[in-house]
């Protein structure tokens, strides 16, 4: 038998699929299911929620205070006359159902926000205390974030940033994408932005809370209108980064008092003594 | 913004990954198909143990090795694919090429040398840099065989 040399030219062993149709494929495979996934859990995460007692939720808000105050660039004042006075009017601000024990921080920082981390702890920072002018609109601004606590939505970002943050893992591996604690925050500061429907949720909870101390809801969205009117500085705007700004949240709000027979008409309460220093 | 580039850099490493590693493939399968074509007379033949080897005045062992690396994109499509299952088969062409370039390289030695067949051919495989958490490993191929004329 003579050796007759012969060129095979079908490719066996190579799929016919395109690289990119397949890619194509396994994306929208592995995305359809992570999203069903995550739905699953954002539900399961809303279900549980308002389960979880009160020590549990004191435990993950003290375990994550520390990079609340990353987030908001600051750190925490321990000796300022004005501690004591946000921590009272707080207090005073919260719903005698809610049992949780409120814990006011301080931050020296010069970004203008608050926030409200689970386990009652409320964030304010110095630059924030700057824009305001009264004590109307400052109740307001830390009663919409004890809305916030009230209705855990600071929990139910966590449950949702944790599976997200594990998504991120699997995928591209605990070293793939970079530093995963640079992942890890920037998941959790998106997280910290509230829906628009938690948002007004809080708003109608704060502005109801400022009814209840003041009895009339007079002068508390002043911050707002005047936050609204200056948007186009940029430091303002950064209290809006993490709650979503809507134009009608502020008409909003008054049609709700207007339905509730609440007064938005009042005298203004200057800010104490210490605040003019 | 810087978090946005942070979150989408893989992303541009995998793009580029495809863009590059495509154009190498389709340059190294021009390269296989041309030398296939030129090395096709060597004839490569497996004896059994009772079949008698053919006249030879010389023997001499040839090797053909290779080491071939996947790009960015085929390692993320692994990353994928191991997350459902199933055949990775962007991982096929990088197989097939390894496993052709590898004979070619067998066969061009062997003609250099002067052989008139290539015997008993022996194939090898193995991961060279496989470090347990990232798919960057490169694959390796050896083959081996008994040149003679």
């Amino acid at each position: 038998m003579t050796y007759k040399p012969k060129e095979i030219t079908e490719e066996v062993n190579i799929s016919k699929i395109h690289p990119l149709t397949n890619l194509a494929q396994l994306l929208g495979t592995v995305v359809g299911v992570s999203l069903a996934i995550y739905i699953a859990l954002g539900l399961a995460v809303d279900a549980i929620v308002p389960r979880i007692p009160i020590e549990t939720e004191k435990a993950i808000g003290d375990s994550s205070i520390a990079s609340a105050y990353l987030l908001l660039g600051g750190t925490p004042i321990e000796n300022d006359p004005r501690i004591s006075y946000l921590q009272e009017l707080l207090n005073s601000l919260q719903d005698p159902e809610d049992k949780i024990p409120l814990t006011l921080h301080f931050l020296k920082s010069p970004i203008v926000n608050a926030a409200a981390i689970p386990g009652g702890h409320v964030l304010v920072t110095t630059a924030f205390l700057d824009e305001v002018k009264s004590e109307n609109e400052l109740a307001f601004v830390l009663a919409h974030e004890l809305g916030h606590l009230r209705n855990r939505d600071g929990l139910r970002g966590l449950g949702r940033g944790l599976v997200l943050n594990l998504g991120w893992s699997l995928v591209f591996g605990t070293s793939g994408g970079g530093d995963s604690s640079v992942v890890g925050t920037v998941i959790n500061l998106s997280s910290l932005n509230y829906s628009r429907s938690q948002e007004s949720a809080a708003d109608l909870s704060g502005l109801n809370a400022v009814i209840r101390r003041y009895g009339h809801g007079g002068h508390s969205l002043d911050l707002f209108k005047r936050l609204q009117d200056e948007e186009t500085d940029l430091k303002v705007t950064e209290y809006f980064y993490s709650h979503p700004f809507s134009e009608n949240r502020v008409k909003k709000l008054e049609k709700n008092a207007d339905k509730n027979g609440w007064s938005m008409q009042g005298e203004k309460t200057a800010l104490p003594q210490v605040f003019s220093q | 913004m810087e978090d946005l580039i942070f979150i989408l850099s893989p992303f541009f490493v995998i793009g580029f990954g495809y863009l590059i590693g495509a154009y190498f493939e389709k340059q190294h399968y021009e390269s296989i198909r041309k030398r296939e074509r030129q090395t096709l007379h060597l004839p490569v033949v497996n004896y059994g143990c009772k079949q008698p080897l053919p006249e030879a005045r010389e023997a001499r062992l040839v090797v053909g090795e290779v080491v071939i690396s996947p790009d960015a994109f085929k390692t993320f499509v692994l990353a994928l694919r191991n997350l459902v299952g199933g055949r990775v088969t962007v991982y096929e062409t990088l197989l097939d090429r390894a496993r052709r370039e590898s004979l070619l390289r067998l066969k061009e030695e062997a003609i250099a040398w002067g052989a008139t067949q290539v015997l008993n051919v022996r194939y090898e495989t193995a991961t060279i840099g496989n470090s347990s958490q990232q798919g960057v490993a490169s694959l390796e191929v050896i083959v081996y065989g008994t040149a003679i004329r």
